[in-house]
């Protein structure tokens, strides 16, 4: 079902406009898809946020701008301030329910690997994984089981179990988790070593001792 | 010790250091990181201080990233020497961040263990800097 949520149409696109809406804790947003042209419009920034909390980054958005007749959107893409952790930019992507799109799904490992028990380093090189599926099929996040790994083991795509719900865009032979030996601490770690203030040679410096 | 193989130039001019970064904003390989609040030069002498730190703490397990390179070169003159007569000797090799860069990233350890080791490497450096999480929108707030 999709999720209810206001938004306001944005027709000044002054800059001291723009800032003074993040001001009042909106965010300015765009909305696309469908071969439709873009419309602008703004949200309260703290209702987004929860709503993509609760229900997930590819959660159904029903989109009411100013009252118009609602629209399912996604949130296609965000640009978040690094440093205050606030949404500056939000895009929404209007979806069709009965056509298959491209997202990308949150992975998550479940467990503890028998080989981090043993000793070794749980790694997980891949956080997010292309899932091809309608939107109502989406899955909120995939999780793996990686218990039973041991010392040298890991987990591809190709492992996961197959669903008739979604597809996986990615190679199969793409590793999810693996368990790798620990490291040593070697003198060179500890130490570290070179002098600083060294001077490296120059690009072209053969090229002129040549001539 | 980090520095470049090779140079184009051996020396360079200072530079400013406006506004924030641009890239390298959000934790991209790791699960925790130390991100910067604040500009500075960041010499190879205190990211490698900041490497060992870590590494010791973590002992063995885990995984860390040095997200920052030192490329500039910086120079000094020798002491009691009058000003003029050209350019300082090579003295070493910054990093220049900005406020906003993750300068190191850790996976394959426990939050507690990834806060303390980052804890101590921030301890090595200029500057003052939080401890993130890998970003999720809607998700955890970052922690300072």
């Amino acid at each position: 079902m999709a999720l209810d949520l206001k938004a306001a149409k944005r027709e000044d696109f002054k800059h001291s406009t723009t800032k003074q809406l993040r001001q009042e804790g909106l965010v300015p947003a765009v909305v696309y898809g469908q071969d439709k042209g873009p419309k602008h419009a703004s949200v309260v920034s703290i209702d987004l946020l929860k709503m993509v909390r609760d229900e997930g980054r590819n959660a159904i958005i029903s989109l009411n701008i100013d009252g118009d007749k609602p629209v399912d959107v996604m949130l296609h893409d965000y640009q978040m301030d690094p440093i205050k952790n606030e949404l500056v930019h939000v895009d929404f992507y209007i979806v069709n329910m009965s056509e298959e799109m491209d997202v990308e799904v949150s992975l998550r490992l479940e467990g503890e690997a028998q080989g981090s028990k043993d000793g070794g380093v749980l790694q997980q090189p891949l956080y997010e994984l292309q899932v091809r599926a309608k939107p109502n099929n989406i899955p909120d996040e995939i999780t793996v089981d990686v218990a039973a790994l041991e010392i040298g083991d890991s987990i591809t795509i190709g492992d996961l179990p197959v669903s008739d719900k979604y597809e996986f865009l990615e190679e199969t032979d793409t590793t999810i988790a693996t368990v790798l030996q620990p490291d040593v601490l070697s003198e060179e770690d500890e130490a570290g070593d070179a002098d600083a203030s060294a001077e490296p040679e120059l690009v072209g410096a053969d090229e002129e001792e040549e001539k | 010790m980090l520095m470049p193989k090779r140079v184009k130039y051996r020396r360079q001019h200072r530079g400013k250091m406006k506004g924030q970064a641009k890239g390298g904003t959000t934790v991209s390989f790791g699960e925790y990181g130390l991100q910067a609040t604040e500009a500075s030069w960041i010499s190879s002498r205190q990211i490698e201080a900041s490497r060992i730190a870590m590494t010791r703490y973590m002992k063995r397990g885990g995984k860390v990233w040095i997200k920052i390179f030192p490329d500039k070169p910086y120079t000094a003159k020798p002491l009691e020497v009058r000003m003029g007569s050209g350019k300082g000797a090579l003295e070493g090799w910054v990093a220049v961040v900005k406020p906003g860069k993750i300068l190191f990233e850790i996976a394959g350890v426990e939050e507690e263990v990834a806060r303390e080791a980052l804890r101590l490497a921030a301890h090595k450096l200029p500057i003052k800097t939080k401890f993130v999480k890998r970003e999720e929108i809607g998700g955890e707030i970052n922690e300072g």
